[in-house]
């Protein structure tokens, strides 16, 4: 066996060194001398060279090897190794070993296999995994030096083309990189260049078994605040097969329509059968309700109650669903288990559901609509209504019907229908119902202590995180706050109470707080910051040189309305004056209305629109930012009657 | 009272503590434990522990000796959907070595309340996983079925293990309220283990003696010319177990605070360590019975003493690095300058070597063991008294009671007059008596060449200083500028190099802006990144809008402009653990402002002079003015680094009135 192996593996070698482009002779050096200040620039590492070769010899088998020259210039380049490489029992790992070089290329050290440290896949949400990797653990004697890591890895799942993407951080430049497929005809290869644009990349070959790119000089990049996704800004190839196999399942699709058909006929099918019990019990607990939205309402409520997440990734665990009895009698699984069985309990009540599959993160990310490959992360469930659809997040507990913010909103995702797949955008929620309206009031005594109450109520994608704040201990609610508004020293919770009305989506804060000197004095003067309750006191970075655009991904609306009682012995000296400014980037009003001498209105709405911008209109934005906040600053004088 | 009366009670007594004793055993759940909606005593409780029963036996079998088995029941409530995370629970066994641990669930039910009756699901086998880690590390898991708000859970898991070394930590408190912990130990009298207890609370505590035996079968073969005969023996034999047993009832919910050094610390916990072995007719095996026992064990370990000694791989590179010095703190400067320069530690603790101080040296890469085990020997070789101090890190918590678990690191020390210099070389920016922070945690211990110890205080004495000299003035466009020098020497350098030096200029610049309120930074130069003997110095030219404000004819200042702290960091109103700062400082900030053309000083903030009292902490401000210029000098000192819990309400205060001066503001009027 191991002859014949190493047999095919001589092979291997002899076919790609006859036909791939390869630019290093056997005897390669690196000496860090030659790389130049251009690629040293911002760059904590230097890849010399990343070479990738894929070979898929059929519907089943992949061999992807890897040869990675990477000078890591200091210690925060370290990670920058990246010697690292996953395996299950659907993919081995035939080879791996690496090589440290000094500054003038000279070897330091061989690392064998047997030194490299093989672990299992434990994440913190992870109950049980059977996938591991093996990865390499280098303690560098000194800076700079190479390292030099190959491996050679054979998978049957051809549904996965690892995703071509050679600059995949920051703070990392690349010299040279290659990258060379070779597969059938007849699998119907496909790819699709993305972000290719300001990068030096060229296309080979481009040939109907093989194709083979080249690129030269990768830049390194720096992290600016607001970036989008790397993904969107960094040059990389998807591929894809139209014949494939995905964790031992053949499969053939030429698109996503075809992909959802084949996903159903073959994955899906045959998981959503329950016991009798319990369809009795979903039946009786719908009772006589006809409209489907209502009745999926209760069913979701049942499945909230019933089950909880907890992730299993075993075997086509990454892919198919539990089974839905099985999740009947354990009370939980992961998000294909759970948004699944919820599919099984409305069928059983007559409303139609689709399995959903897209990636799912706070950034919003698409599933490719026009290159079908395998993409998401995440599963949910979507019910139509009418011409719109309804997504249910079903690994949580509490989340109320149909929301959708912060996770998996506004984003292609792909459907699995009977009769074929479909993309879909989610629910996007819109600038200005993502409101947080605030209504209070607060006194100051002649010692400049602060007493008052607020009720706030947060919605759409606010709604988010304020609603998490009803399940924390006490403790972290009072932590909690007591950081919100850091604004204020030595805050006092008097009273809270909250209300989570999950029908119409709006979460209640209602708060009664103190504090002393909040009011400031100086000699006969005291000064107090308006705006106690709600600051912007976030700082936008200074960044000379901006190269990337930025992002702003979801807009919202804060309005506020305080009244404000001033202390008996003392009189208005200056009250700031009302502002109204706007940009392109949103709106800010403040108003401060005097009612008579000792009380005063503040009235405060701040806008911010979403949107993408570019790279030379973060400075106005940052402009913007620092104005609010300096008018969030606004203090009333006050001075002592003599 | 009446005989009736008197019956009922004492029935009821009865009664009540024969239900007691019912509720510690699995499988007898009730249906007020179902129905609790919360917890009585933690209203915020999200699950709580109703019992936790823990036994340790030594069972003996003729091929394996003695091999410890410790059961352990647990009782769990749900009370909320946040609590659900205490369904899964993960047993860890040790796989390395040919002695391997191993584990078993069993008796896994989940309990709801289901129209007022008790419904029970059983964990089936699909809920349950194994998992091998590493090659030394395996673990068992399990998911309970069916949980739901309200639900209680039991299960129970035997681990066995071969080694009898030490009893692992049993926590009587946790995250969540423990109603009922019982941990019992059966140690037979061959062993005797040194307990070690942690937290602030501890459990009660009994001890009884009783007599128990073992049968050893024993085979035994005789052949002579003709015949083989193999006779079979039973012996019976006597011996004396010791059964202990640890009660703790009622522990509350353990909670984190800010400025702690590691929490585990204060947990609950009891965990044995072997100190003695007397086996029948043998030599008494001494472990861990005093530190002085402990430290010797750990010097003629082979791993540790005899790696100390080792000779043969150094002094030529020593000698020529110690040439021509001739004064002890160039060497000892000289030596440790050459270990952090030219072996590298890859991250790992221990006070034992893993590959040994001579490969460690020849690969340039070392544990810690290894680093400083080597930087002792070559002190030594050079002629200076050197010896390694075992050190517990922050992250292994305190070492209160003798055991060789205590520690987990090794530091070197020299002894000169009446006092020691402690060195670490794994950490590149360290310098002698700069020891890297997780070092510095309470007492270490010093073990001399004849295996003598004692004991080494880690906290630094030495106060650590950030020193500000700022001047600045108000332009036209009434914005601040200025121009600041800060300098930072020992632990404060030390921190500073740890975070910042390695990192790109242009991204330490845009963190240092956005650190400080958005300032514009120009003309920025630093000083000493690598040169360890001095302080580190920063100046930089500043813009600031923060810190200003013109309302009418008048100027608000803070005068502290970026410097000024702006909230407490001490923000609950209780604690329970003492504050730790790590280790002395000192901030000095000395600030010189032009009063612009046109204006004078309307009003200043007043001189404040605190103190905490016991010598803690001091703070002083002053302020004047001469001609056009306000000056101010502000001094805060912290003169220990570990500060009671006794004196949190005092600290806090204290605080809050530095930071209520900082925030003061100095008012401008035109002229």
């Amino acid at each position: 066996m191991r002859k014949l192996y190493a047999m095919k593996r001589i092979l291997y070698t002899f076919f790609l060194l006859l036909i791939t482009p390869t630019v290093f002779s056997q005897k390669e050096q690196f000496p860090t001398a030659t790389i130049s200040d251009s690629l040293k620039q911002n760059a904590n590492a230097v890849v010399r060279l990343l070479q990738t070769d894929i070979t898929i010899t059929s519907q089943r088998n992949m061999t992807i090897t890897t040869k990675r020259v990477v000078t890591i210039l200091n210690e925060k380049g370290l990670s920058a190794i990246d010697a690292m490489e996953h395996y299950d029992n659907k993919t081995s790992v035939k080879s791996i070993e690496a090589t440290v070089y000094d500054s003038f290329g000279n070897e330091i050290k061989h690392i064998k296999r047997k030194d490299f440290r093989d672990q299992s896949m434990i994440s913190g949400g992870t109950l049980f995994s059977d996938s591991r990797y093996i990865f390499l653990d280098y303690t560098p004697t000194q800076y700079p030096f190479t390292i030099l890591y190959e491996s050679e890895k054979n998978t049957s799942n051809t549904a996965i083309i690892p995703t071509w993407m050679p600059l995949n951080d920051y703070f990392l430049s690349i010299e040279k990189t290659i990258l060379n497929v070779t597969f059938p005809q007849n699998l119907g290869f496909k790819k699709k260049e993305i972000n290719f644009n300001n990068f030096q990349i060229k296309k080979l070959i481009d040939f109907p078994t093989q194709i083979s790119y080249s690129g030269n000089n990768f830049m390194a990049q720096k992290i600016e605040e607001f970036n989008t996704e790397k993904t969107n800004i960094l040059p990389k190839l998807m591929m894809g097969l139209e014949v494939f196999n995905l964790e031992g399942v053949d499969g053939t699709a030429k698109n996503w329509n075809e992909y959802g058909k084949w996903f159903y006929e073959n994955i899906l099918s045959n998981t959503t059968e329950l016991p009798a019990e319990t369809k009795t019990k979903i039946l009786a607990l719908v009772g006589s309700e006809t409209d489907p939205i209502e009745k999926a309402k209760k069913v979701y409520n049942y499945v909230q109650q019933k089950t909880r997440y907890v992730s299993i990734q075993v075997g086509i665990g990454g892919f198919k669903p539990m089974l839905a009895k099985d999740v009947d009698r354990l009370g939980y699984g992961d998000c294909k288990a759970l948004s699944n069985y919820t599919r099984a309990l409305l069928e059983v009540v007559g409303v139609q559901s689709f399995y959903t599959e897209l990636y799912g993160s706070p950034y919003k990310m698409d599933i490719q609509e026009d290159f079908f490959s395998i993409q998401g992360n995440h599963a949910i469930l979507t019910i139509p209504n009418g011409d719109k659809y309804i997504g249910l997040e079903c690994t949580s507990q509490v989340a109320p019907f149909g929301y959708q913010a912060n996770f998996t909103d506004d984003r292609n995702v792909i459907i699995i229908k009977p009769d074929g797949g479909e993309i879909i955008k989610t629910k996007n929620y819109q600038d200005k119902d993502n409101a947080q309206n605030s209504v209070g009031k607060y006194e100051i005594d002649a010692m400049g202590n602060f007493s008052g109450s607020i009720s706030i109520n947060s919605e759409g994608s606010q709604y988010d995180k304020k609603s998490q704040i009803e399940n924390m201990s006490p403790t972290d609610q009072e932590t909690h706050y007591k950081e919100y508004w850091a604004n204020i020293n030595s805050l006092k919770i008097e009273k809270k109470s909250f209300v989570n009305n999950k029908s119409k989506v709006i979460f209640t804060e209602n708060l009664e707080i103190s504090a002393n000197n909040y009011g400031s004095i100086s000699g006969n003067k005291m000064l107090i910051v308006v705006n106690a309750f709600n600051p912007f006191n976030s700082i936008i970075k200074r960044i000379r040189n901006r190269k990337t655009p930025f992002e702003i991904q979801r807009g919202y609306i804060d309005s506020d309305e305080i009244s404000i009682d001033l202390p008996q012995n003392y009189y208005i000296e200056s009250l700031p004056k009302s502002v109204e400014f706007s940009s392109k980037f949103g709106e800010y009003k403040a108003e401060y209305i005097k009612q008579n001498d000792k009380k005063i209105i503040y009235k405060r709405t701040m806008f911010i629109k979403k949107g993408i911008y570019l790279n030379t209109q973060y400075e106005e934005y940052r402009l913007f930012i620092e104005q609010i906040s300096r008018n969030d600053n606004a203090k009333i004088v006050l001075t002592k009657n003599q | 009272m009446n005989f009736k009366k008197l019956f009922i009670s004492l029935l009821f007594i009865f009664f009540l503590s024969f239900l007691n004793a019912q509720e510690y055993k699995l499988g007898k759940v009730s249906i007020a434990e179902l129905e609790q909606k919360e917890h009585p005593k933690d209203l915020s409780a999200v699950a709580a522990i109703l019992f936790k029963k823990g036994e340790v036996r030594f069972d003996y079998s003729d091929d394996k000796g003695f091999e410890m088995v410790t059961e352990v029941k647990t009782r769990i409530k749900i009370y909320k959907k946040d609590g659900y995370e205490w369904a899964n629970r993960i047993v860890r066994y040790y796989i390395g070595g040919s002695d391997k641990e191993s584990v078993s669930f069993s008796d896994a039910v989940t309990y709801n309340l289901v129209a007022g009756k008790i419904e029970k699901t059983k964990l089936k086998n699909d809920g349950e996983f194994d998992e091998k880690i590493n090659k030394l590390w395996g673990q068992k898991k399990i998911s309970m079925p069916n949980i739901k708000e309200g639900s209680v859970i039991e299960f129970q898991y035997t681990l066995r293990s071969p080694l009898i070394g030490s009893i692992d930590d049993w926590q009587f408190q946790t995250t969540i309220p423990v109603n009922y912990s019982e941990y019992i130990t059966y140690v037979p009298e061959y062993y005797i283990y040194n307990p070690n207890y942690k937290g602030v609370i501890f459990p009660k505590v009994t001890v009884e003696k009783n007599n128990k035996f073992i049968t050893i079968n024993s085979k035994e073969r005789v052949s002579n010319s003709h015949v083989t005969s193999t006779s079979f023996s039973s012996d019976k034999i006597d011996f004396v177990e010791t059964k202990t047993t640890h009660l703790a009832e009622n522990m509350p919910a353990m909670k984190e605070e800010s400025y702690i050094n590691n929490i585990a610390n204060y947990l609950s916990s009891v965990s044995y360590e072997l100190s003695i072995i007397k086996y029948p007719n043998k030599p008494l095996k001494t472990y861990s019975t005093d530190w002085e026992t402990v430290t010797k064990k750990i010097y003629d370990y082979d791993d540790f003493g005899p790696e100390l000694n080792k000779t043969g791989y150094f002094e030529n590179d020593i000698t020529a690095v110690i040439n021509g010095l001739t004064v002890r703190d160039e060497i000892i400067a000289a030596i440790f300058n050459y270990v952090k320069s030219s072996i590298k530690w890859d991250g790992y603790y221990s006070y034992g070597c893993n590959d040994g101080v001579k490969t460690a040296y020849k690969n340039k890469t070392g544990n810690v063991a290894e680093i400083n085990l080597m930087l002792t020997s070559m002190l030594r070789f050079a002629g200076i008294s050197a010896n390694p101090v075992l050190v517990s890190t922050r992250s292994n918590g305190i070492a209160l009671f003798p055991s060789r678990n205590a520690f987990n690191y090794v530091i070197a020390a020299v002894e000169i007059e009446n006092d020691l210099i402690l060195l670490d070389a794994t950490e590149k920016y360290a310098l002698p008596n700069i020891l890297p922070v997780r070092d510095l945690n309470w007492y270490g211990r010093l073990i001399r060449k004849d295996g003598t110890s004692a004991q080494v205080d880690l906290m630094p004495k030495l106060v650590s200083k950030e020193v500000n000299n700022l001047s600045f003035s108000i332009n036209k466009d009434n914005a601040i500028e200025g121009k600041i020098r800060k300098q930072l020497t020992d632990y404060e350098a030390l921190e500073f190099r740890q975070n910042s030096v390695a990192l790109n200029k242009e991204v330490y610049l845009e963190g240092l802006e956005t650190a400080n309120n958005n300032i514009e930074v120009s003309d920025y130069v630093r000083d000493n990144d690598l040169d360890l003997s001095k302080p580190i110095v920063e100046t930089y030219s500043f813009k600031d809008n923060n810190h200003i404000e013109i309302i009418n004819d008048k100027m608000y200042i803070s005068p502290l402009l970026f410097l000024t702290a702006k909230e407490n960091p001490f923000k609950q109103e209780k604690r329970e653990y003492p504050v730790d700062f790590s280790y002395p400082n000192q901030e000095k900030i000395n600030i010189n402002i032009d009063i612009p053309e046109g204006y004078k000083v309307e009003t200043l903030p007043t001189a404040l002079n605190i103190a905490t009292g016991d010598d803690i902490g001091t703070f002083k401000y002053m302020i004047g003015t001469t001609d056009n210029k306000i000056q101010i000098t502000e001094t805060f000192t912290m003169n220990v680094a570990i500060v009671p819990s006794d004196y949190y309400e005092v600290i806090k205060d204290f605080y809050q009135k530095i930071i209520d001066k900082q925030n003061e503001k100095i008012v401008l009027v035109k002229i």
